[in-house]
Formats: C-alpha cells, structure tokens, sequence
C-alpha cells in the first residue's frame, strides 16, 4: 500500500467525495438556516447571518408576510403515528420472527408474503389503501388508513432485524431454562427477551424514523389532517422559506443528541465492565 | 434396583438420516451411565428425546413408568446439562442458579431467604461459594461447568442428562471435573446419563457404559466388560485400544488378513476382524528370532509417543497399515527401537479376539 502513491490519493480523493456528498446537503441546510429574514431566501449568497429563522419557528418575531411552518399539529401527529408503528411493527416482527425459527410448512411463501411490504412500490400501497378504504367507506385518517399502510411498510424491516438477531441466537439457553422446569412463556420473558433487547431496540428504532418521515403511503392514506412529511410538503408548493432548513437543523440536532445520550451510556457501561474486569485481574 | 427410564424402540429421523434407530435401553435408579459413541452416532439426539426437546418419530420414552410422549421438557423433571453450559449470560453466577428454583412452574420458590440458602449450599457443593456475585464472563470455562451443572441440581431432577460436559475443558481440568462429579453424585444419589466421544471418560464414570453405534446400542455393560470383551468390532474399533485386521478364517483355524496369517480358534471358514489389544503386543528383534516367531506380524517401527506411566510405539505393518503397541511403564523401562528397523510384533493367540460376520 505504502508504495503505491497513486493508489493511495485515488482512495483518498474518492473517500473525500463520498464524505462530500453524503454531507454537503446537511451543510448548505445549516449555512442556510442562518440566513436573514424575513427578505433573505433560500439561496445564496447570505445576505446577512442571523437567527431570525429559528425565532421565526418558535414565533419570537414580529409578524411578517411569511405565515409560520404549520407544523405544530402535524409534529404531534407524526410522533405519535410514529410511535403507533413502533410498538405495533416491533410486536408482530418479534413474534414473526420467532415462529420462523422453526421451519413450519409454507414459511418460504409467508416469508416473500412479509416482505413484500417493504418492496412493493409506496405511491401504488397509498394509493390502492385510499381505493379500497373507499370502497368499504372508511375514512382515511392518519392514526387508521395512514397507521396500516405505516405497519405494512415498516414490519417486514423490524421482522428482518429480529430474524437476524434470533439467527445468531444460541437456542440451548432456552433448552436449559425448560429443563429447569420453567414454561416457555416465562422462559421467553425471563431469559429470550433479555437476551434479544438490543435487537428489539434497533428494531424500534427503524420503525420509528421509517414511519417518522414516510411520504409516498402517507400521501394517500392520511385523509384531511397531514403528517409532519406532508405540511412540510404543503408549504414548498407556495414557497420556500429558509425556516424550513431551521426545522431540519433543530430536528437534526434533536436526533444527534438522543444518540449521544444513547452513546454515553453504552461507553458507561463498557467502561464499568472493563473496570470490573481489570480488578479480577488483580485478584 | 428399579428402573427409573426406559425407552422402547426408540427411532428419530432428520430428514434421510436415521439418528436413533429403534433404540431399547433402561435406566436404573441412582446408576452413572455413560454413552460412548462416535459423532454422529446419535449420542445427542437419544439425549435430545429423553429430555423433551425432540419428539421421536417412533417408540416410546417412559420415566418412572409413565409415557413421556404428551409431556412437554419444562415438565419432565429431567435436567439437562449441554456442551456449551447454556449459562444465561446476562445473570450473575448465583442468579443462573437461582433461575429454575424462582421461575419454575411448578412451586416456584419466594421466600429470599430460603432461596438464597438453597442456592449457597449448591454453590458450596461445586465449590463455587465465594464466587455468586460474579457475572458469567466473569469465570473461567471449570467455574461455568460446575455452575451450569449447580444450576441443574438444585433443582432436584430424578435424572441428569449429561451432553459432553467435559468437552470444552483442557486435559487437566477435566480430570479434576470427573473426580468432582463422581462426589456430587454419590452425595445426592442422582441417576446420570453422561455422553461423550472420549473412551476412557466413558469407562472412568459409568456403573455401565453403553456404546451406540449408528442409532443402535452396540453393546451396554460394566466398564470392565466393555473395554475387556467387546461384543462387536464395531465396539472394538471404538475403544480406540485395539489394533484390528480384516481377513478370513480357514478350516484349519488360522486367520489371513493379507500377507499374514495369525493363530485362531478352529471353526467354520468365514470372514471376519482379528483385533488384538495395544497393551497385548510384545515386540521382538527379529535377529534373536527362532525360525516361528509365534502369532504376530513383521512390523517396521516408525516412532513412539510418551506418556509418563505408558508409551505407545507406531508400526508400519507389510501392508501399509499403522499398528500400535503400547507398555506400561509402572514395571518396566521403556525399550528403545531402531527407527525404519524391522520387528516382529507378537502376541498370545489366546489374547486375540476374532469377530465373524
């Protein structure tokens, strides 16, 4: 490697666009959001650095021409759709999951069955959801017609992870906590769902930012009040302002911090096992 | 003695494989059993059946009398220690021993006090008192053993399947484990049914040894029986103690396999295996040979391996074929041969025993 200079700054160079790419749109985003307002648009150059945007969320300056990001609603909606899908998608994955354990007659056509959620085109579900909701005259809302088309979009990535996670997961504990004459309820309580937690975690996790910004079902399915996705949509048709690069930032932000939070803890706890460890050493 | 299990005609298929195949077999009450077999003898699977977490295709597992087959593993009161342990890694070493008696179905047990008094006396028994608080990856791979089996004994099953527990452990970790287990078992007067693919594990623990061989049971008596008559080749070839020739026998009584031909019981003339005992073999420089050097065979020493109270020598037979001859040391100086040199291998007629099919 170390004699092959050319080799070297191709990767280099390569490696550079990748980061380049994968970020650039976050930072013209941030640059952005601090432009001037309320003249100052969504391009360059900035005219003038400012917070106005950020004040403008949270309606903290004076009243302009620039109506604020209806969005208030649509968040709460959002979230706790999200979280509907979260619990729901991660429930049915698991128990999916655990019955593919073991072959069972016909588990090659359910399995291709689940997973055609997440590879069927989403305009066409939304839009084939909307119809049938229809014709049975049920009302599209977005905690009923949207809620399904979200747990049929997101269960088969929380049935993925967990099927995954059981793939690696040794079954003789189980075996051992039966043998101790422990029913298989209680053992799955007790010893399996301990055990898998990490794989539930990040199953959640996927389900919750899959739901969170999902568009192209939504769309169709959500009837009269939208979703966070969609009133940011809404508002691009009029004109774009920068509030709306303030919004990603702070939701940004808001993830970026959970994950910390999230990363101290892990780093904590490894921290104190290794603690742990280093004194059996000593002993 | 009573019988405390017993399986009748025991078969279990994977798919094409036969892995039990009609297996008869009846445990004693408070007997050591040991199952020596080769892998893939089905030595796992007759384990798997008995504790619950296969159901046979055919035949019948009765414990204490009563039909296991509608009882589900979490009631059969049958323990069950695997080659891995299966601790639970996310409890602490007194919490893994803890978990059947706070957890189990049937009386699971409240009361603090008497738990924590159950489970040090356990863990005082496999010698593990002062290490209770340590997590699972916190202890060395004999600590696991000892605590994967308290977990199970403290339980208090009529049986203790056994799945190659010393497999995992280093040579000498293992020989101390079989002293300790052999304790334990006298102390509580358990039934233990012990699998392993190690011969001497199998004849050091078991009242009885019982060899399966290919889903059947190929022979199941005394430790002494076992190693001394078996009742195959089969049996014999397990043992891993037996040098062994493929050949016919003659009206006249001798037996040829190949180029040599060896002494034999007089008999009907039919194809058999000659197997002689490593520890059986006396090998004689061929120079000090009279014209009949006895039965044997003209072998060329190829090197030896020492093993502190016996040393075993490798041959080269005239047919390619690798014998081994192996003395004990406890009377004796280890003898010393020419590498590449000829020998004659000889051994008593009376010792040789000959399997006809």
């Amino acid at each position: 490697m170390e004699n092959r200079p050319f080799l070297r700054s191709a990767l280099a160079f390569y490696t550079a666009l990748f980061i380049g790419f994968l970020y650039a749109p976050f930072v013209v985003l941030g640059i952005l959001s601090f432009q001037a307002g309320p003249e100052g648009g969504p391009q360059f150059p900035i005219t003038e650095w400012s917070t106005y945007w950020y004040e403008h969320i949270f309606g903290l300056t004076p009243p302009s021409r620039i109506a604020p990001l209806p969005i208030g609603e649509a968040m709460i909606r959002s979230l706790t759709l999200a979280f509907m899908t979260m619990v729901t998608s991660t429930v049915l994955g698991t128990m999916t999951a655990q019955a593919f354990r073991r072959r069972f007659k016909g588990s090659g056509f359910v399995f291709y069955l689940v997973v055609l959620g997440m590879i069927v085109p989403g305009v066409l579900v939304g839009l084939g959801l909307a119809l049938v909701a229809n014709n049975l005259g049920i009302s599209r809302a977005w905690w009923g017609t949207a809620y399904v088309a979200h747990v049929l979009y997101t269960f088969p990535f929380a049935f993925l992870v967990m099927l995954a996670i059981f793939n690696r997961f040794d079954r003789s504990v189980e075996e051992a906590a039966w043998s101790l004459g422990v029913t298989p309820m209680r053992t799955f309580r007790k010893v399996t769902f301990p055990l898998i937690f990490p794989g539930v975690l990040s199953s959640m996790l996927f389900a919750f930012t899959l739901s969170y910004d999902e568009f192209p079902r939504t769309l169709f399915a959500a009837g009269a009040d939208l979703t966070l996705p969609l009133a940011i949509y809404g508002t691009f048709s009029v004109e774009i302002h920068p509030n709306i690069f303030a919004f990603g930032v702070l939701t940004t932000l808001f993830s970026f911090s959970i994950l910390a939070v999230y990363g101290i803890l892990m780093s904590l706890s490894v921290r104190r096992a290794k603690k742990a460890a280093i004194q059996e050493d000593i002993q | 003695m009573t019988a405390i299990l017993e399986l009748k005609n025991v078969t279990k298929r994977y798919g094409g494989d036969t892995a039990l195949d009609g297996l008869s077999v009846t445990l004693e009450a408070n007997e050591y059993i040991s199952l020596l077999g080769p892998s893939g003898s089905g030595k796992s699977t007759l384990l798997r059946v008995i504790a619950g977490f296969e159901k046979p295709d055919a035949g019948e597992v009765l414990l204490e009398g009563r039909s296991l087959a509608q009882v589900p593993a979490y009631r059969r009161g049958i323990g069950f220690v695997s080659q891995g342990f299966a601790l639970f890694p996310h409890l602490s070493v007194f919490e893994n021993v803890a978990f059947g008696l706070r957890n189990r179905e049937d009386d699971p047990l409240q009361d603090a006090a008497e738990l924590r008094r159950r489970v040090d006396e356990m863990l005082a028994l496999v010698g593990l008192s002062d290490l209770g608080e340590r997590g699972i990856d916190q202890i060395s791979g004999g600590q696991k053993q000892r605590v994967a089996l308290a977990r199970t004994l403290v339980a208090d099953p009529k049986i203790i399947l056994l799945d190659e527990p010393l497999g995992a452990l280093d040579a000498n970790l293992r020989a101390r484990m079989r002293v300790e287990l052999r304790r334990i078992r006298q102390q509580l007067g358990i039934t233990f049914m012990h699998v392993t693919g190690n011969e001497e594990e199998a004849l050091a623990m078991g009242d009885r040894v019982a060899v399966l061989d290919s889903g059947r049971l190929a022979q199941i008596s005394d430790p002494d029986s076992v190693y001394n008559r078996p009742q195959s080749a089969r049996v014999a070839k397990f043992l891993n103690c037996y040098n062994m020739f493929e050949g016919r026998r003659d009206e006249g009584g001798a037996f040829h396999a190949g180029v040599s031909s060896f002494a034999c019981s007089p008999g009907a003339a039919a194809a058999g295996v000659y197997c002689v005992r490593f520890d059986k073999i006396r090998v004689v420089p061929l120079q000090g040979l009279s014209e009949d050097g006895g039965t044997g065979v003209r072998a060329t020493f190829i090197t030896s391996e020492y093993a502190g109270p016996r040393i075993t020598y490798f041959f080269r037979g005239a047919d390619g074929k690798v014998l081994e001859v192996e003395y004990h040391l406890s009377h004796r100086r280890p003898d010393e041969f020419a590498v590449g040199g000829d020998y004659w291998l000889s051994w008593s007629p009376d010792e040789a025993l000959v399997y006809f099919q």
